[in-house]
């Protein structure tokens, strides 16, 4: 899932200060189970900038809403029209949630209210961890399941370097050392001797330096426009 | 309208009876022929709203005065907490949230318009008469109702003997009723004042609530004569103070509910030598065991398992009662077929025998009317539409259903009432009246009875049966207030817990996690069992989509009566706005003497308090904001103080980032303080801390 956290109050406040009506709109996935933007913290964030509103001494009606996802058009359909009531929504869905909103309200802007951080899981309740970097190439059945593009700090292909240092990586005590944890998993599942076969440099073309990417599945598109011709939908 | 599912038109909506209609039942709920939402008024209880404990308990329930003091409470023998502990005293609570809404009742006492230019009689005025009467003037009928006697209220008024049911508790449900402006016509025999073809031409509808009042006599040679009685007329005699003629050792034959109150009411009229003979032995008798125990306690005498024989007689007078062995009461299929031991007979001695062994109708009035009765003398009706052979005239209660319960024939009551208003507005019956069957939630599981701690159940004061044996007057105690709060904060909440929003849920878990009794299923979205449910309230804030809502109170509702409770915040106040959210567990709102810059906002558990309701409080004004927790050891749920520091936590680093001053929000434990109320006492300590920090200005 998508991770991120929620801004600092002073930085969301510097956004949404010039605005009189204010729509702080969360979504209930992803970063609802982080803990950073479903409808709860969507309205401890109105909750917030109604404080801060009120020790600025500026007038702003702010409220909050939450759906599903902002990422499907059909989840925030029916609320649209509501939504583009305000003169502002700060949306507290992930980067692809604002962005998809944005195209969508017309000529109400959509401001960002967490920060998009990482795809990751749930390591413990409220602990959550990078694990996959989204590089558009997976290669992690040769290393033992392990990433070392999203985990590896300097996402290495032939590790581990020189700045392991038991178990943990050079940058912090608290990161552990992708591929001193590749080895280890290998040993376990007995493919050990895989790794003595060296990656030649990646193309990195299917992450983000091919530029923005986009994924058709064609049977689906296929259906879809025809039924479109036909005027179905 | 009322419709199939729930029991009755009602002027009183409990938050949540949308949800709870399509919810399994509580078991006391399920019980309760009325489906009293117990679960839910004990829960006003248990917070301080004893009024509104009162309009739950009266929704449903015209004599809820006369069941707070004479009610079988199928409720406490349905309770879950039997697993756990003991039952708790649910007619008792009633009894206390009634008595202290007797002012707010009598102030609210108003007429109903007459919206329905159609009019309805009654006959009879117990139980189902009085519901009947109630529903039908609600709902705007012209109702009028028909008594025998001078009074109201049927068996409650003329055969309960009063030291069971002090009349003055009677009248305040029958004054209810009748302030509806309802005609009532007492002393009035349908038969005699009024033929039913009467009554059927004046009236668009009529019903027929006439119960049993009649006793059945045994037919044994020596009943006829002098110092034999029945129990109605004995009964009525000690209901409107006439002194029955009673020798010095009586015998009361029969072991029902009715024998109990012939046997005790006789030892209040000074009688020291009372015997009862039944039938059955001390497992089948069929009166309720605290009647059988508490008329031991009165030295009432019972002989169990003897057949009468014969009334023996020296001359008139009578000198006993031949009795033989009982060997059986009860065939393979447990039908009443009992077998005896012509053998063994012996003589119980007595001067007066009082029979009391069952009862039937007075159906005279029906003689030649459109009513049929049976062959074997019952009234023919159809129970799917509550309707007589004649085509307006219904039925209600006991006259038709044979014996059962005051809150029995409260639920018939309802029934008819909702046929009659179906039939008057020209609608079909059959199909539409409710069900009295409730699906309701199973027995706790194990794994959560074992988390749930044992608190016995508060004792109700009876008095000394030395005592209470000299007077009519009526022998037991109500709660104090401690007690009620007490014994109403020992109730689980059954079916009172939480619900997940499909819509909503994204099944993240979170509720998984937080649940200290193994409640929530996750699959595609999360279930929250109810039988593991204990309505502590700990998720609901703890949902990242707010999914989660309670069936039993409103999770948004401190949110949003926050702004009234604290009001305009004087800007030249000396003392800090406090907000404190106290624990009404262990009767933590008791007596709370607080000073004017404290609002208290009393909750079930402090798990409820939401990180929001924090928040609202400073949005609102709040200088302060406290949590008051009850002590150490008295919480009443699992888990919670770990997960309520977190929130406060959270609250603290959230004023941070406004740079508003952490310390403007405490914990405070109830156990902190050194004499009188302990909340109290933490709260003005907090208060004063607060003043140190200083008024916010904004």
């Amino acid at each position: 899932m998508i991770v991120g956290s929620q801004k600092p109050i002073d930085e969301i406040w510097n956004m949404v200060k010039d605005f009189k009506k204010v729509l702080v709109f969360g979504c209930n996935t992803c970063v609802a189970i982080c803990h950073a933007g479903g409808e709860k913290e969507a309205e401890t964030i109105a909750s917030l900038i109604k404080m801060k509103a009120s020790q600025e001494g500026k007038s702003m009606v702010v409220n909050h809403m939450g759906v599903m996802r902002h990422c499907e058009p059909e989840y925030f359909e029916p609320v649209i029209d509501e939504v583009k009531k305000y003169d502002l929504v700060l949306s507290t869905a992930c980067g692809v949630g604002v962005n998809f909103l944005s195209d969508r309200t017309g000529t109400v802007p959509v401001y960002p209210g967490i920060n998009t951080s990482f795809y990751g899981a749930v390591e413990a309740p409220g602990d959550f961890k990078e694990l996959c970097a989204g590089c558009g190439n997976c290669i992690v059945h040769m290393t033992g399941g392990i990433c070392p593009i999203a985990r590896c700090a300097k996402t290495l292909m032939n590790g581990p370097c020189g700045g392991t240092n038991k178990g943990k990586c050079e940058i912090s005590k608290d990161v552990d050392c992708a591929w001193y944890l590749i080895v280890e998993r290998m040993k376990k599942l007995g493919t050990l001797e895989k790794l003595s076969e060296i990656q030649p440099p990646r193309n990195w073309s299917t992450s983000r330096d091919g530029g923005p990417r986009r994924i058709s599945v064609e049977h689906i598109r296929e259906y879809e426009a025809t039924e479109e011709a036909k005027g179905g939908k | 309208m009322a419709t199939q599912d729930t029991c009755i038109p009602t002027e009183y909506k409990p938050y949540g009876a949308d949800i709870k209609e399509t919810r399994p039942y509580s078991p006391c709920r399920a019980a309760c022929p009325a489906h009293t939402d117990v679960q839910a008024y004990v829960g006003l209880i248990a917070q301080g709203k004893y009024t509104e404990a009162f309009e739950v308990i009266t929704s449903v329930n015209p004599i809820a005065s006369v069941c707070s003091m004479i009610c079988h409470h199928p409720c406490e023998q349905s309770c879950r907490r039997c697993g756990v502990d003991e039952p708790l005293a649910v007619r008792h609570l009633k009894r206390f949230a009634i008595e202290q809404s007797r002012d707010y009742r009598r102030a609210k006492r108003k007429l109903v318009q007459k919206t329905k230019n159609k009019s309805v009689g009654i006959i009879g005025s117990g139980p189902s008469g009085l519901t009947a009467a109630r529903d039908l003037a609600n709902l705007g009928y012209n109702v009028t109702i028909y008594e025998r006697h001078p009074v109201l209220g049927g068996m409650l008024a003329a055969a309960i003997p009063p030291y069971r049911l002090p009349r003055e508790v009677l009248k305040e449900d029958i004054d209810d009723v009748v302030t509806k402006g309802i005609e009532v016509k007492t002393n009035f025999m349908v038969g005699k004042d009024a033929t039913l073809d009467d009554l059927m031409k004046k009236h668009d509808a009529v019903l027929v609530a006439i119960g049993l009042s009649l006793s059945r006599s045994l037919n044994i040679p020596g009943v006829e004569g002098p110092g034999v009685l029945l129990a109605i007329p004995y009964l009525e005699d000690v209901a409107f103070g006439r002194k029955p003629k009673l020798g010095e050792k009586i015998l009361v034959i029969g072991g029902g509910n009715v024998a109990m109150d012939v046997a005790r009411s006789a030892r209040r009229l000074g009688v020291k030598n009372v015997e009862m003979v039944c039938l059955e032995n001390e497992q089948e008798i069929p009166a309720w065991k605290w009647e059988v125990d508490e008329a031991v306690e009165e030295a009432v005498k019972l002989n169990y398992r003897w057949g009468p024989k014969a009334v023996k007689r020296v001359g008139d007078k009578v000198k006993g009662l031949e009795v033989t062995k009982v060997l059986s009461v009860f065939d393979a299929n447990k039908r009443f077929a009992p077998t005896f031991d012509n053998n063994v007979t012996t003589l119980l001695e007595a001067d007066t025998i009082i029979i009391t062994i069952g009862q039937m109708s007075d159906l005279s009035f029906l003689k030649n009317s459109a009513v049929k009765v049976d062959e074997r003398g019952r009234v023919e009706w159809n129970p799917a539409t509550q309707m007589s052979s004649a085509k307006n005239v219904f039925v209600a209660g006991e006259v038709v259903t044979g014996p059962g319960s005051a809150i029995a024939a409260v639920a018939n009551g309802h029934r008819s009432a909702i046929a009659m208003h179906l039939f008057l507005q020209g609608e079909s019956i059959e199909g539409k009246l409710p069900v009295q069957e409730k699906e309701k939630i199973s027995e706790m599981p194990s794994e959560v009875v074992e988390k749930i701690g044992k608190q016995p159940r508060t004792k109700v004061r009876h008095m000394a049966p030395e005592v209470r044996v000299k007077t009519m007057e009526h022998f037991e105690e109500g709660f104090t207030e401690k007690e009620a709060l007490e014994e109403a904060g020992r109730c689980r909440g059954c079916g009172g817990g939480a619900v997940v929003d499909q819509k909503k849920c994204m099944a993240c878990l979170t509720c998984l996690r937080v649940c200290p009794y193994g409640a929530p299923v996750v699959e595609a979205y999360s279930t929250i069992r109810p039988e593991y449910c204990q309505a502590c309230g700990l998720c609901a804030p703890e949902c990242p989509a707010e999914a989660i809502s309670m069936v039993s109170y409103d999770v948004r509702e401190i949110r949003n009566t926050l702004p009234t409770l604290v009001g305009k915040v004087d800007p030249k106040r000396q003392e800090p706005m406090i907000v404190a959210f106290t624990c009404a567990n262990h009767a933590g709102i008791l007596d709370l003497d607080l000073p004017k810059n404290v609002k208290s906002i009393p909750v079930h558990c402090t798990s409820r308090v939401d990180v929001l309701d924090m928040l609202k409080a400073f949005e609102v004004g709040a200088d302060g904001v406290a949590i008051v927790r009850c002590g150490d050891g008295n919480c009443k749920y699992k888990d919670i103080a770990p997960r309520v520091n977190a929130r406060v936590k959270r609250v603290q680093d959230l004023l941070g980032m406004l740079k508003i001053e952490t310390g403007r929000v405490e914990i405070l434990s109830a156990a902190s303080n050194n004499g009188g109320n302990p909340y109290s006492a933490a709260c003005k300590e907090f208060s004063e801390r607060v003043k140190t920090i200083g008024m916010r200005a904004k």
